[in-house]
């Protein structure tokens, strides 16, 4: 809902992302504030910022399969696997990085269809049984291939990445790198939802019969939505293989898995605002609650274990309020806040 | 009267001059990084292994550095056993720390930090034995012990020597964590090197924490073995004593320290571990005589406890302190860069007497990742419901190629 006198003359208009000057104004602002973070900011923030913006396109992956199609997925992790083990191979063709990132996400999204074919039969708790099994698969598939493939029982090294002959391996520089990549893929998260392929998923979600009977192919838009959140999902494995210069099939866990999807729930899962919040919200409570720890770690004569373990129990607590007080994700929070602002000083609600 | 004052003024230049000398100079600190794990699946035993590289330290400033002019800060960072967090802290810690020496814990380091320690000139030596994964050439990654394949084929050439004929192995390991598939795979090298005197009869892949492992051990015994190696988790070794217990069968079991006795007998009754053994390459923390301990309960702070995590630590520190001393011998106090540490490394010779009785004599070359020459290992066993040294001496580990 816009407040009055925000108005369309015309379609073009009203189709865009970015509708009023406030909101072109708003987002320019928070990019050019996150292009001066390196200013500030030290190496490690800049590397906290960094896994940030890969966990962003991941969770981006995911509000496209389980928020905009309504297909549960727990592998998401197993897939940015997936994506990190194919740029890692990819790599060491000497393949520049703009050739490897979208290879890695086909790769991904064709090893993610072969998963999400059981779609066509079972929904809800069995389908996530079926994800279920691309995660317990996917070790297990790297182990086993021969080691001179993905490395086997051992991983791949991945060499820091290159822009021509500069290095990319400075935490500045590749701040900026997943930066521009978090910014490219949440513009097109945010497209999808405006496109047909989107409204059809969206269709799909709230009721797939009703969907077919619209004349909308229900089993193609489930095997796309698996598609397509893979598509993000490799497009992480890629930047994280570069993040981590090595990969292991125990990087990518089901533990990994629940977090991300533990994002989304806690973001709000029908919109990339809530995996932008999700995201901002867990990572801004394990490091804010991480670092309290440190520093009360430096300050005593305690070795530690108490504080984290406090920490931990913190965070548990924290994530579980979050959820009592805005079940429908921190986007609905967001929302109304921002038709608060839309409509002040008059009351909107 | 000229003569006078003159003489006044020199008497009062050399009482500065002497006043000045006799103050000490400021001592060259430099920075350890250590990675700790209080937030992750090592949360537990932390505080010990801190305590361990922190009370060795605060010696080592008292008794050594100030002869040297020398004073160490140690820096722990959390790095929860996760790659990831590895991968961020680590720019941090060289620019913001410097340090001439990381010591490290676990895999996670192990892979994420192997190939950027060479670029980065700063070598890491880390306390849990090594795995043949990473047993390659020229690294700048070193553990003060051997693969634990090493430290298990010490173990077994014991016993095979006590038994006088071949020794059948059974091994109970999972295959969810790629060092645990390792630690067969160097078995089963040492058992293809001495095809007479081992052999591996049968391996059980089992999950990470089971439940139970009878059938799996029903199914071992069927091959007869003499001894049943588990490498993997303290969950397996558990669960691989209570089928033991089911079946009414007595087969020693061999872990390693990670998942040893100490850790076995904290999840239930010593008893059913009877006469099953630990083997790794330090000297067990009840060792009768042990220099180390008796340095570490003098010098310990924080809520730490004297075992087999705080003594491994703490020997892992204690080499890093005496690396540090050949550097300064070789480059001078205030020289000391990571690259003279890497140096030092591998240009000397460290004794079991240096050493402080905890490590044996340890000798590294750029070949491999782990000490090099005459491997040894020592054991602990279960022994009338307690755990005890098996032995004083050094165990020696046969001579094993890379697999």
């Amino acid at each position: 809902m816009l407040p009055t006198g925000i108005y369309f003359d015309n379609y073009g208009s009203e189709a865009r992302l970015l509708k009023t000057t406030r909101a072109r104004i708003s987002i320019a602002l928070l990019i050019a504030a996150l292009l001066a973070v390196p200013l500030l900011a030290s190496a490690y923030l800049l590397g906290v910022g960094a896994q940030a913006f890969i966990t962003l396109i991941a969770v981006l992956g995911l509000h496209v399969t389980v928020g905009m199609a309504g297909q549960i997925n727990i592998a998401q992790s197993a897939f940015v696997g997936v994506g990190a083990f194919a740029a890692a191979k990819l790599a060491t063709y000497g393949l520049p990085f703009w050739i490897i990132i979208p290879l890695a996400a086909l790769i991904t999204g064709l090893v993610s269809v072969v998963f999400a074919l059981p779609a066509a039969r079972v929904k809800g708790f069995y389908l996530a049984l079926t994800t279920l099994a691309a995660q317990v698969l996917f070790p297990i598939v790297i182990l086993g291939l021969p080691s001179d493939w993905l490395g086997g029982l051992v991983g791949m090294p991945v060499e820091p990445l290159m822009l021509g002959n500069y290095a990319i391996g400075s935490p500045e520089r590749f701040y900026y790198f997943t930066l521009i990549i978090a910014l490219i893929m949440t513009y097109a998260a945010f497209n999808l939802h405006r496109s047909d392929f989107g409204r059809a998923m969206q269709a799909v979600r709230d009721n797939d019969v009703a969907a077919q009977v619209m004349g909308i192919d229900a089993l193609r838009i489930k095997i796309s939505a698996f598609f397509v959140g893979s598509l993000f999902a490799g497009v992480a494995g890629a930047c994280t293989a570069w993040f981590l210069q090595f990969v292991t099939a125990e990087s990518f866990t089901l533990f990994t898995s629940v977090w991300y999807l533990g994002m989304l729930i806690v973001g709000g899962a029908q919109s990339p605002i809530g995996a932008i919040l999700g995201v901002a919200f867990i990572t801004l409570l394990q490091e804010g609650l991480h670092e309290i720890g440190t520093e009360i770690l430096r300050n005593s004569r305690e070795a530690g274990g108490t504080i984290f373990a406090a920490t931990n129990v913190a965070l548990g607590a924290s994530i579980l309020l979050a959820l009592i007080f805005e079940p429908r994700g921190l986007a609905h929070r967001w929302n109304v806040l921002k038709e608060m602002i839309q409509f002040w000083p008059f009351p909107n609600r | 009267m000229r003569l006078l004052i003159k003489g006044w003024v020199a008497a009062a230049m050399v009482t500065g001059a002497g006043v000045a000398l006799s103050v000490p100079a400021k001592a060259a600190e430099y920075v350890m990084s250590a990675s700790a794990d209080f937030s992750g699946p090592f949360a537990d035993v932390m505080p010990s292994a801190m305590s361990g590289i922190t009370a060795i330290t605060n010696w080592w400033n008292k008794d050594t550095g100030q002869k040297l002019g020398v004073k160490v800060n140690i820096k722990i960072y959390d790095m929860r056993y996760d790659a990831a967090v590895i991968a961020r802290t680590w720019p941090s810690i060289l620019s913001s720390d410097h340090p001439i020496m990381h010591l490290g814990f676990g895999s996670p380091d192990l892979t994420t930090l192997m190939k950027r320690l060479p670029n980065d000139k700063v070598p890491m030596i880390i306390g849990t034995a090594m795995v043949g994964l990473v047993w390659q050439p020229k690294g700048w990654h070193f553990s003060i012990r051997p693969t634990y394949s090493h430290e298990f084929g010490a173990l077994l050439a014991k016993l095979q020597k006590d038994k006088g004929d071949k020794l059948k192995i059974g091994a109970v390991s999972t295959q969810t964590a790629a060092g645990f598939v390792d630690q067969v795979k160097g078995v089963e090298k040492l058992a293809s090197m001495y095809p007479d005197r081992f052999e591996v009869v049968d391996t059980q892949w089992v999950a990470a924490s089971p439940v139970t492992v009878t059938n799996n051990i029903r199914d071992m015994l069927e091959k007869k073995p003499d001894v049943i190696m588990v490498g993997g988790t303290t969950a397996q070794v558990i669960a691989t004593a209570a089928a033991l217990d089911e079946l009414k069968v007595h087969i020693p079991i061999i872990s390693s320290s990670h998942n040893g006795l100490s850790e076995a007998g904290k999840g239930g009754d010593l008893s059913k571990l009877e006469g099953d053994y630990s083997v790794f390459s330090f000297a067990p923390d009840n060792q009768k005589e042990l220099p180390l301990r008796d340095i570490y309960l003098a010098n310990k702070e924080g809520d730490g406890k004297w075992g087999l995590i705080a003594d491994q630590s703490a020997a892992q520190a204690l080499l890093a302190l005496r690396v540090l001393e050949k550097a300064v011998a070789k480059v001078g106090p205030d020289k000391v860069t990571g690259e003279a540490m890497y140096d030092a490394l591998l240009g000397n010779t460290y004794s079991e007497k240096d050493l402080l009785g905890a490590l044996p004599t340890l000798k590294y070359d750029d070949t491999a990742p782990f000490p090099i020459g005459e491997i040894k290992a020592k054991a602990q066993i279960v022994k009338d419901g307690k755990i005890v040294p098996l032995g004083d001496a050094w165990l020696d580990a046969p001579k094993l190629d890379k697999w």
